[in-house]
């Protein structure tokens, strides 16, 4: 990419934003997180990205009372209270809130690399945090780094990590990582190797659930075409890469609907119609099970404890021509 | 011999003026026939039918049999088709409990002793179902003349047939043939078929099988014309010798002749039998004449073959059927029949403990396979029994259990021609009298009541006897969750009286060990864990150890499998299991809102009580595309093929 070695930071009165070759991105504090992502003259957030704790529970979920156990996380995926928010530039920190403090920066602000980190607590008992860090670089990628603070006495979670909706549908998204829907106790059939996705399938089990996780990936690359941009005349489709650090894995899950959305319907025909991007990018994700759908539980090593940290990280960029 | 309602409230009454089960051979009037696979000896009554539906018996149209009765209200349906299906009665998805649950006080007859015959409780129901068929029809020209028999492949659960107005008999077990001889009424021309279909019977005990509660004619009907020589059964037993490379061929054929005035002088006979190669041609092995009918009416033949040189032996990989061709032939040298099956060589026996096929360990990577269609519930073709094969073959998947009942025969063939290992259930299932809030077996069927046994053996040998020849069936199962008792045990010795060798499989003896030396040659679990697997065979196992279901793939499942596929390389008697299930059973509908076509499962029809969703356990998606989790089970399956 041709690129400067450094991007603008307007510290706003309410927002932060940065501003680069091909790119320009809105962190909020109102918002509670990156309000706005652009690339390529396409917006790619419809609402901020939060962390995600949830997911419909499946037949098994539900026959093995994972619901009565875990249900807290269900709230907790929905609300969730903002409470700490940092800002850095190039590693010197910007006082927060912003105003009136960001009247010493005169005009724009020019960085290498400029920071924002959300700290979020949830409604579950007892109470936990999340810290999210977006640290965007001058070339316009963005490394997310996401942190769960273990808590003994919370249930187990379903999955744990960062949600980002999308404003419109995309028409296909491509990955590197494993063949079909994976899961961690599901995955010795999936074939390696480089995957498109017309559309956005969701697996239409007769009861909807979570379905279309896919392991063990290095990268996603969504396409859209569409906009909500009143001002768009033609659409152009572009794209937005989301890969693993080095040498790890992310999984993830790209399908029109939130975890919430599905768990609500009892059929297909149930689920809303397909108007958003609903991309999942997960640092831990518990089994499916399988010995029966009445009790038993999934297997010991597939579950997600609620009492350890979890850390992991991604990058989110430019696809390269 | 008069019809009589009470029939339905009976246990021991199940069969009536029906014909003995026999083997599923083909017959053809010529050898060119047979080459086209076209017989002239049979004719489809498969297409319309006028119909009436009765909510109950009381309401039925009793007199629908005469040929002098105004039938013009009567409305029209397919054959074969499930009744609910065409609109008449609700569909209804329910696992466990008996379908009347919550609406009807009912208890088996003489389960609560001898004297409890529990009168009326089917024939005086106000709701038990009633669909009254007729069909009128003309005789094809190969079939005049001859003796003539009806088949009903499947009519689900009761049914009562006449033919002109004449009462032919009765049946029950809704998944195998029942055969009627029309010979003393049929015409030429203008024949006039009743048949009055019962939704519940005490039948209903014995299939309570966990699927969508069907009634109707939902398999093909099929005349057929058994020629003045005819093969009404043969047991085609490959026979090999320790070395597994020399083998003989034992048939016994039981040969009925016409007995009529004009025909006195033909009904001497002889019968020829071939043994042909897959090459197709004859004479590789044996022809000639083997014996001659003397003026019995029905004739037992028993024949051994030696097959020269080595045997072909049959298994998964390499499935090599020979066929076998018996021609029949009168006293003037014409062929009057040429009678047909599938022949392949393997052995099937358990040996230090531990299941062999051929003298190797036998590793089941199975899957319990309802028949289903989401278009047409259990009335499928056979169309959709290929794309199953198929699909099979594509994702390792070496053996079948037919849960929990017979299934159509071409599937048996199917299985034949392509290597897929039959555990042939026979048609029992009764949890709703023993699983209730857990194993509650206060009362329960068939277990040790007298009044029950005759129809569980019954049920026994109609799937023995249609399906003994398929070298594909190497287990015989007595049944699913049906609890145990005396009658369980009698028809495992039923099967083993048959000294076929052949395993005899039949999971319920976990939950009464009392019979555990008496039913079940194998150690047959549901569900268990892989830690329970351990636990068992870890301690002085008696018996070679299989899963009959497992991997339950209700919605978004199948994680695991892993600790299953692991024991097969540390345990010797752990021989795999069979999948829960194949297919998801849903039914298509339009969706009244969003006008889309979308699949219905249990409480979608207000039916209740139901199980809803529990329906829905498959590696195929019920409208025969695979679920994502299908790669798992192609990579696990094909660790061990």
């Amino acid at each position: 990419m041709d690129c400067t070695n450094k991007m603008k930071v307007i510290v706003g009165d309410l927002t932060i934003g940065m501003r680069g070759e091909g790119f320009s991105y809105i962190f909020s504090g109102a918002k509670a997180g990156m309000e706005s992502l652009v690339r390529d003259g396409k917006e790619w957030l419809y609402r901020p990205p939060m962390p995600t704790f949830w997911r419909a529970l499946t037949d098994n979920d539900r026959g093995n009372g994972f619901g009565l156990k875990s249900g807290m996380w269900m709230s907790a995926d929905r609300f969730m209270q903002c409470v700490g928010i940092a800002v850095a530039v190039d590693d010197r920190a910007v006082e927060v809130p912003l105003a009136p403090a960001n009247n010493v920066y005169g005009g724009d602000v020019e960085a290498e690399r400029a920071t924002v980190t959300f700290v979020y607590r949830t409604i579950t008992v007892p109470a936990t945090k999340v810290t999210v860090v977006y640290e965007v670089y001058a070339r316009g990628d963005i490394h997310v780094r996401v942190h769960y603070e273990g808590r003994e006495g919370l249930p187990e979670l379903p999955v744990f990590g960062m949600r980002f909706i999308m404003p419109t549908c995309a028409d296909k998204y491509r990955y590197e990582g494993l063949s079909g829907e994976t899961y961690p106790d599901r995955m010795a059939g999936g074939i390696p190797g480089v995957y498109e996705i017309e559309g956005l399938p969701v697996t239409p089990y007769l009861v909807p659930q979570d379905c279309n996780m896919h392991m063990q990936t290095k990268w996603v690359e969504v396409y859209r075409s569409k906009v909500l941009d009143n001002t768009c005349k033609e659409e152009r489709q572009s794209g937005i890469r989301f890969f693993a650090e080095e040498g790890n894995n992310i999984a993830f899950a790209c399908i029109p609907y939130t975890s919430l959305e599905l768990e609500n319907a009892t059929h297909q025909e149930e689920l809303p119609a397909a108007r958003r991007t609903v991309l999942t990018v997960l640092g831990a994700v518990r089994g499916v099970g399988g010995i029966d759908s009445w009790g038993a539980d999934v297997e010991e090593a597939y579950h997600i404890s609620a009492a350890q940290d979890i850390d992991y990280g991604f990058w989110i960029g430019g696809i390269e021509a | 011999m008069k019809p009589d309602i009470r029939w339905l409230d009976d246990p021991q009454t199940f069969r009536v003026g029906q014909l003995p089960a026999h083997s599923d051979h083909r017959i053809y009037a010529n050898e060119n026939e047979m080459e086209r696979g076209e017989s002239s000896l049979c004719q489809s009554l498969n297409g319309k039918w006028q119909f009436m539906y009765s909510v109950n018996p009381a309401s039925r149209p009793v007199d629908f049999y005469r040929e002098d009765y105004p039938a013009d209200h009567f409305q029209e349906i397919q054959v074969p088709c499930h009744i609910e299906m065409a609109g008449y009665d609700k569909i209804h998805y329910i696992n466990t409990m008996y379908p009347w649950e919550g609406k009807m006080y009912r208890r088996p007859a003489y389960a609560l002793g001898a004297d409890s015959a529990q009168e009326g409780a089917f024939s005086k129901a106000d709701y038990n179902p009633v669909g009254s068929y007729r069909k009128i029809f003309d005789l094809k020209e190969g079939l005049r003349g001859k003796r003539v028999c009806i088949c009903f492949e499947g009519v689900e659960q009761a049914v009562y047939v006449w033919l002109n107005g004449q009462f032919v008999g009765y049946a029950e077990d809704s998944f195998t043939p029942s055969e009627f001889d029309l010979t003393p009424y049929i015409k030429d021309q203008g024949n006039l078929l009743a048949v009055e279909v019962y939704k519940n019977s005490t039948a209903a005990y014995l299939e309570d099988q966990d699927f969508f509660r069907f009634f109707g004619i939902y398999r093909n009907v099929t005349l057929y014309a058994k020629p003045k020589l005819h093969v009404e059964d043969m047991w085609v037993k490959p026979c090999l010798l320790e070395d597994l490379t020399r083998g003989s061929l034992d048939i016994q054929m039981r040969i009925s002749r016409a007995v009529s005035e004009t025909e006195q002088e033909e009904t001497n006979g002889r019968v020829k039998i071939a043994l042909t190669d897959p090459s197709g041609c004859y004479g590789t092995a044996q022809t000639g004449v083997i014996a001659e009918a003397e003026g019995n009416a029905s004739l037992a033949v028993a024949v051994s073959m030696p097959i020269d040189g080595s045997v072909h032996l049959w298994d998964h990989a390499d499935p090599y059927l020979y066929r076998l061709v018996v021609m029949l032939v009168d006293s003037q040298g014409n062929v009057t029949e040429v009678a047909t099956c599938a022949v392949g060589f393997r052995r099937i026996e358990i040996r230090d403990k531990v299941i062999l096929l051929n003298g190797k360990r036998l590793i089941i990577n199975g899957v319990n396979r309802h028949e289903w269609s989401a278009d047409s519930g259990r009335c499928i073709t056979v169309k959709e029994m290929e794309y199953d094969i198929e699909c099979f073959r594509r994702n390792n998947i070496n053996a079948v259990r037919t849960c929990h009942y017979p299934d159509q025969i071409p599937w048996y063939d199917l299985c034949d021609i392509n290597g897929i290992y039959v555990m042939a259930e026979t048609n029992l299932e009764s949890h709703g009298s023993w699983q209730k809030v857990g194993i509650e077996p206060s009362w329960n069927v068939p277990g040790s009541v007298p009044e029950w046994k005759e129809a569980v053996i019954d049920r026994a040998r109609s799937n023995f006897e249609t399906f003994k020849n398929h070298p594909s069936v190497l287990f015989w199962s007595l049944g699913n969750e049906s609890y145990a008792g005396d009658n369980i045990e009698a028809m495992q010795r039923f099967f083993k009286d048959k000294d076929d060798g052949r395993i005899v499989h039949y999971e319920g003896v976990v939950n009464n060990r009392a019979y555990e030396d008496t039913i079940s040659d194998v150690e047959s679990r549901m569900y268990a864990t892989p830690a329970a697997i351990e636990e068992y065979l870890e301690n002085d196992p008696k018996k070679p150890f299989i899963l009959c279901e497992y991997m339950h793939d209700m919605g978004n499942s199948l994680g695991g499998m892993k600790s299953y596929i692991d024991l097969i390389d540390r345990y010797p008697m752990y021989q795999g299991g069979f999948i829960w299930d194949y297919i998801d059973q849903a039914v298509w509908a339009e969706d009244t809102v969003t006008g889309r076509k979308t699949l219905r499962y249990g409480g979608d029809f207000d039916d209740r009580p139901s199980d809803y969703e529990f329906s829905g356990d498959g590696i195929m998606f019920a409208d025969r595309t695979e679920k994502p989790a299908m790669q798992e089970v192609r990579y696990y399956y094909g660790l061990h093929e």
